[in-house]
């Protein structure tokens, strides 16, 4: 460690805290962008037993992210960590079309939530980079993204693997902060 | 305080290496021994005596030396179990042109720094190995990759035979949904090989953690939280902290470390850490992250201890 980092070590951070919870089914690639976010090694993932949680630092904010396991054992735990949420990341595998109507049901329904009411959302349409991908525009239409009336909400074609899309969604979340 | 800190982590290492020489030439004037000896001889048999002549080795300026580490390096990326074991031969007769030693002065040399090569480059040699496994993915098109799930379905619950390939039942071994294909992840076959091992060569334990994983309150997902347990094993031996706990088990048996001394060390972590999720009393299963990682950081302070060698006879104790 030279001795500016030590010195910008010592200096008390003015970065404002912000919970940014993700969410979707199981094998969606919600931990291979939590450690895209952190520039993490992203080729050891391992399936989540329980959650994960990462602080990022981006735009003068300290974004806490949680990445809660997707799979139906785990889903009705989803609700303990709702409150005081800051922006939700629901992260959907397009090439999975079998389960489009399971987590098209998952995220309705936790929408419904009043601790998530006002809550922006901001949808990743990952794997992108597989050929048989649905593209996030199909994903909207399929996912029936219009019925999201009221609320801020914004779609964007991802690619954990590659890392592509996630830097646009990331800038949106900042950007959108509920205040 | 934290100057401090900075200097003992920074500072003290650099200071040592130019000293290093130093203190060698003054030890190898006085005791008519070379540094590889010194640890050799007065070394305790096991990961202290490998642990040291490796550092030895690794710190060596000597020309043919650096490239002679080199190329066993390269060697044991793809080397057969036989021609691994014909390494040490080469190292020791080129360490004892090197550092002038003669054998008929020190016959004891060249037996006991071989072995202490050997443990070193067959370790290596076991991360290729590994590395190769964890990096080949799940492959349900792949008849080998199939084959081994339906064994360890077999394995687990002989007495429940499987409905189809792609069913709800998957999940009462732990697996997320109704197809395991997608839950090995980064750990590839890697995940599906230890699971194997750990229900064909240890059944009795496997069923006991099993049962266990199946348990109203403290219930958790088998497979998946293997899987984890897989990435833990893996981990620990990339980062090296490992090498402690496999140079004792070859030293103690008298082999080259192996894949099936890889298998066994997962096995004892997945058997540990079942017990020490039980004793944990966790809430459910979100406390996983909390307890796997308070797990991991005993396992480490385990193998700071140069004598650990962890029990891989798993015994089940009956109630």
């Amino acid at each position: 460690m030279g001795l500016l980092s030590l010195l910008r070590k010592l200096r008390p951070s003015p970065d404002k805290e912000a919970r940014i919870l993700l969410l979707g089914l199981d094998n969606a690639g919600k931990t291979t962008i939590l450690k895209q976010l952190a520039s993490e090694d992203i080729a050891t993932v391992t399936p989540t037993a329980g959650f994960n949680i990462k602080s990022v630092a981006a735009d003068g904010f300290k974004l806490n992210v949680w990445d809660i396991g997707g799979q139906w054992k785990i889903r009705p735990y989803w609700k303990n960590y709702f409150a005081n949420t800051d922006v939700l990341i629901y992260v959907i595998d397009c090439t999975d079309r079998e389960r489009l109507s399971e987590t098209n049901r998952e995220l309705f329904e936790l929408l419904m939530d009043n601790r998530l009411k006002q809550v922006p959302l901001l949808v990743f349409a990952n794997k992108q980079d597989l050929p048989n991908a649905m593209t996030a525009s199909e994903l909207a239409e399929a996912a029936q993204l219009v019925r999201l009336e009221e609320r801020t909400w914004q779609i964007v074609g991802c690619s954990a693997v590659d890392g592509t899309g996630i830097k646009e969604g990331m800038d949106w979340v900042c950007k959108n902060m509920k205040k | 305080m934290f100057l401090f800190d900075w200097m003992l982590q920074r500072i003290l290492p650099v200071i040592f290496l130019y000293l290093r020489p130093f203190i060698k030439w003054f030890l190898h004037t006085f005791t008519r021994l070379c540094e590889l000896q010194r640890i050799v001889y007065g070394a305790q048999a096991g990961a202290s005596r490998t642990r040291q002549v490796e550092r030895s080795l690794m710190l060596s300026q000597n020309v043919d030396i650096q490239q002679l580490l080199r190329e066993l390096d390269t060697a044991v990326e793809t080397c057969s179990e036989d021609e691994l074991r014909q390494l040490p031969v080469r190292v020791v007769s080129v360490v004892q042109r090197v550092k002038r030693i003669k054998s008929k002065i020190h016959p004891d040399f060249a037996p006991l720094f071989g072995t202490c090569v050997l443990h070193i480059w067959s370790y290596r040699h076991l991360l290729h190995q590994v590395e190769r496994l964890r990096a080949e993915p799940y492959d349900a098109n792949n008849l080998d990759h199939e084959q081994k799930l339906l064994e360890l379905w077999n394995r687990l619950m002989p007495e429940e035979p499987l409905e189809g390939r792609i069913t709800k039942q998957w999940q009462d071994i732990g697996f997320q949904g109704d197809d395991p294909k997608t839950d090995f992840r980064g750990m590839g076959v890697l995940g599906l090989e230890n699971l194997l091992f750990f229900s064909r060569e240890y059944r009795d334990a496997a069923h006991h953690v099993l049962l266990h994983s199946k348990h109203p309150v403290y219930g958790y997902t088998f497979a998946i939280v293997g899987i984890n347990l897989t990435a833990m094993a893996y981990r620990l031996l990339k980062s090296g902290d490992a090498k402690v706990h496999f140079y004792n088990v070859a030293n103690s048996l008298n082999q080259a470390c192996s894949l099936i001394h890889f298998h066994k060390f997962y096995c004892y972590l997945l058997f540990e850490f079942d017990r020490f999720w039980l004793e944990s009393e966790p809430t459910n299963i979100m406390d996983f992250r909390e307890i796997y990682q308070r797990f991991e950081i005993l396992i480490m302070e385990a193998l700071h201890n140069d004598k650990t060698l962890f029990k891989t006879n798993l015994v089940v104790e009956d109630v």
